[in-house]
C-alpha cells in the first residue's frame, strides 16, 4: 500500500539550474499579459493576507498554487525525497552521448 | 541617428521554420542539389544544457515558456517548441501515418490526391532516417504497464507506440530536453543533414514578410534580435512556421487570403490527464512517457495515449489542492497518468493582435461529450487495472457525465489546420501540391497545411507532406529514392 515513503536516497547532488531563480525565469518567459498576471498571483500567494484573499477566487488561487507547487517540487532535494533523481537522469544522458558520440 | 544594415543572401529556397516540416524539406532539398537557405526564429539548443528541471527548460524550449493558451470556452493551455527542431524537440516522439480514413476524408472533403500508396514511401522515408520503431514493454515504464492491465482485463484494443528514437534508456523528459539525445528530433536529424548538403542555416532570425513581386516570390525578409535585417532573395519560399505562425506571416504577406479561410480552421487535438494512485510503485518518470496507447474508443474520436514526467511536472498537472494534493505527491512513486486526446469537431482560428497571435477555440458540444465519455472510460481503465483511487481533471463533486465546458482544463499539442489545402482556391491556403493559391513559387509545409483533424500524433503527417513538397519540387521521384536507399 502506498505510504509515501518508499524513495530511495539520490546517488547524487541535484542538477545546478542554469538560472538564478528558476521560477522567476518561468514568468518571465510567459506572453506579456499571463506574465504581469502571475506576478501579482504568486505574490499574493506567497502572503498571508494575499493567500486568504486568494483563496475566495478558486481558478485564481489554483494558477497561482500551479506556479509555487512547480517552484518547491523543482527543488533537487524535493524531487530526491519522492525518488526522483534528476541529477542521475542527467549524468546518464551526457555520459551516453560522450561515450557513443551521440549528438 | 543609427543605420540598420542589411544582409543579402541569394539561394534558390528559402524555408522559414526549423521544425517538422521545414527541416525535412530543407534537408531533401539541398540534398537533391538545390541551393536553401533556412530561418529560424528560435535557436539551437545544446543538451549539454539540459537539466531535466521543469521550469527552466520550460523557459528555455518552449514558445513563451509553454504558456501559450487558446481564449474561448474553456481556455486551453497549448504548448509549442522553440529553436532547431520546434514541437519536435519536445514532444513525445509518437509516430503515426496518417490514418487511411483521414485520407480518403481528404480526397473526398477537399480534392486532395494523396492517398495511402503515394504517401507511402515518403512514410518510409521519414521513419527510415528518424529510425522509428515500437517501444518494447522493457523501456515502455510502470505507466504502460498500469494501462496494459487495465486495457487487457477490460479486452480493449491497445498497443506499444511507435517512436523516433535511437538508444532510448528511457529517462522520462522527453518535454524537458532528451538529454541523451536519443529521440530524433528534426534539430539532431534532418538539420544535420541539411548543413552537410550546403544548407545555410539563420537562427535568432524572425521573418517579417515573405517577399513577392508579379504574383511570383522572390524570397523573405527577417530579422536578427540586434536589429540587422536579412534578406534572402529565392524563387521558391517555404513557409513551415508553425500552425500559430505561419498564418500570420503570410497575412502580414498580403498572401493567402484569397478564400478567406487563412487563420481559421485550426483544430488542436485538446486533451486531459487522468492520475491514478496504484498499489504498486509505478515510478512514472523511468521510462518512455508515452509508450502505449488504449485505441478501443478511437472510432468515436477518443483515444488514450501514455503521459508522464518527474514531481516537478506532476504537482503542476495534478488535479487537487492544498492537503490532497500534498499527500497524492507523497506518493509520487505510486502514481499512475494517462490521457484523454480527442480528434476534435471544434474548430478556431488565429488571427493577430498588434503582432501577438489571438488564438480563438472554443469547444463543441460533440467534444464535450468526447471528454465525457473518455474521462469516464479512463476511471474504467485504471479501475480495472487496480487503482486505490483516480484523480479526474474535475472539481469536487463533479462526475464526467456532469461535466460543462467551464470544468475542464484540457491541454493541447496538436494545432493543425490554419492554413488548410484544398484544391479550390475559393475553400484552401494551398492547393494539393501545398502551393499557396494566387502566387507562384510560395509552399506551406507544417501543420496548418492539414486539413482536418487527425486523431494521431500529427508529426508524421507533416513531415511526410513535407518530403512529398520536396520531391515535387526536384521533380524526382520518392518511391525511386526510397528504393536506391533501401537497396544501398
Amino acid at each position: 500500500m502506498p505510504n509515501g515513503s518508499s524513495s530511495p536516497a539520490c546517488t547524487s547532488e541535484g542538477v545546478p539550474s542554469g538560472v538564478r531563480d528558476p521560477i522567476d525565469t518561468f514568468i518571465a518567459s510567459a506572453p506579456p499579459l499571463q506574465r504581469t498576471g502571475m506576478r501579482l498571483l504568486v505574490a499574493l500567494a506567497r502572503r498571508p493576507r494575499g493567500a486568504a484573499l486568494l483563496a475566495r477566487v478558486p481558478a485564481t488561487n489554483q494558477l497561482a498554487q500551479i506556479v509555487l507547487v512547480l517552484g518547491h517540487y523543482d527543488d533537487p532535494a524535493v524531487g530526491c525525497a519522492l525518488g526522483w533523481d534528476g541529477a542521475a537522469v542527467v549524468a546518464r544522458g551526457r555520459a551516453l552521448r560522450r561515450a557513443e558520440g551521440r549528438p | 541617428m543609427s543605420a540598420t544594415r542589411t544582409q543579402s543572401i541569394h539561394a534558390e529556397v528559402c524555408v522559414i521554420g526549423a521544425g517538422a516540416g521545414g527541416a525535412v524539406v530543407a534537408a531533401e532539398l539541398a540534398e537533391g542539389g538545390m541551393n536553401v537557405v533556412v530561418l529560424e526564429e528560435g535557436h539551437e539548443h545544446d543538451p549539454d544544457k539540459f537539466t531535466a528541471r521543469a521550469p527552466e527548460m520550460l523557459a528555455e524550449l518552449y514558445r513563451d515558456g509553454g504558456q501559450t493558451m487558446t481564449l474561448g470556452a474553456p481556455p486551453i493551455l497549448l504548448p509549442l517548441g522553440s529553436g532547431l527542431g520546434g514541437t519536435t524537440l519536445i514532444n513525445s516522439g509518437t509516430c503515426f501515418r496518417t490514418p487511411p480514413r483521414v485520407l480518403e476524408r481528404w480526397a473526398r472533403e477537399f480534392g486532395l490526391e494523396v492517398d495511402e500508396r503515394s504517401l507511402r514511401p515518403c512514410f518510409e522515408r521519414v521513419e527510415r532516417a528518424l529510425s522509428v520503431s515500437e517501444v518494447t514493454p522493457e523501456l515502455a515504464g510502470g505507466n504502460a504497464a498500469v494501462a496494459r492491465r487495465g486495457a487487457e482485463r477490460l479486452g480493449w484494443s491497445h498497443g506499444y507506440l511507435r517512436r523516433n528514437a535511437r538508444g532510448c534508456v528511457g529517462s522520462g523528459v522527453c518535454a524537458f530536453g532528451c538529454p541523451t539525445s536519443a529521440k530524433q528530433h528534426t534539430g539532431i536529424t534532418y538539420i544535420p543533414r541539411a548543413k552537410r548538403a550546403g544548407a545555410r542555416i539563420v537562427t535568432g532570425a524572425r521573418v517579417e514578410r515573405v517577399l513577392t513581386h508579379g504574383g511570383r516570390a522572390t524570397g523573405a525578409r527577417a530579422r536578427m534580435a540586434s536589429g540587422t535585417a536579412i534578406d534572402v532573395r529565392a524563387p521558391i519560399v517555404i513557409v513551415a512556421a508553425g500552425t500559430i505562425h505561419t498564418p500570420l506571416l503570410m497575412a502580414r504577406s498580403g498572401l493567402g487570403g484569397g478564400s478567406g479561410q487563412l487563420g481559421s480552421n485550426l483544430s488542436l487535438h485538446p486533451a486531459m490527464g487522468v492520475f491514478a494512485l496504484m498499489d504498486e510503485i509505478v515510478d512514472m518518470a523511468k521510462g518512455v512517457p508515452q509508450s502505449f496507447y488504449v485505441d478501443e474508443f478511437a472510432a468515436q474520436g477518443i483515444v488514450f495515449e501514455g503521459v508522464a514526467g518527474p514531481p516537478a511536472y506532476v504537482a503542476m498537472s495534478l488535479p487537487l489542492t492544498g492537503a490532497r494534493h500534498a499527500a497524492a505527491m507523497a506518493n509520487y512513486r505510486h502514481l499512475a497518468q494517462f490521457g484523454v486526446m480527442v480528434s476534435d469537431s471544434s474548430r478556431g482560428s488565429v488571427r493577430a493582435l498588434a503582432g501577438v497571435p489571438l488564438i480563438r477555440y472554443d469547444l463543441v458540444d460533440a467534444d464535450l461529450q468526447r471528454f465525457r465519455i473518455g474521462l469516464a472510460r479512463m476511471r474504467e481503465l485504471f479501475e480495472a487495472a487496480g487503482a486505490r483511487e483516480v484523480y479526474l481533471p474535475l472539481p469536487d463533486g463533479v462526475s464526467p457525465q456532469g461535466a460543462r465546458l467551464r470544468d475542464l482544463k484540457p491541454m493541447a499539442f496538436h494545432p493543425l489546420g490554419t492554413a488548410r489545402a484544398d484544391a479550390r482556391a475559393t475553400h484552401g491556403v494551398i492547393d494539393g501540391e501545398l502551393a499557396v493559391h494566387g502566387v507562384r513559387g510560395v509552399y506551406v509545409a507544417d501543420g496548418s497545411a492539414v486539413p482536418s483533424s487527425l486523431g494521431v500524433n500529427p508529426q508524421m503527417t507533416i513531415m511526410a507532406l513535407a518530403t512529398r513538397l520536396a520531391f515535387g519540387l526536384l521533380g524526382r521521384d520518392v518511391e525511386d529514392a526510397q528504393a536506391s536507399l533501401e537497396a544501398a
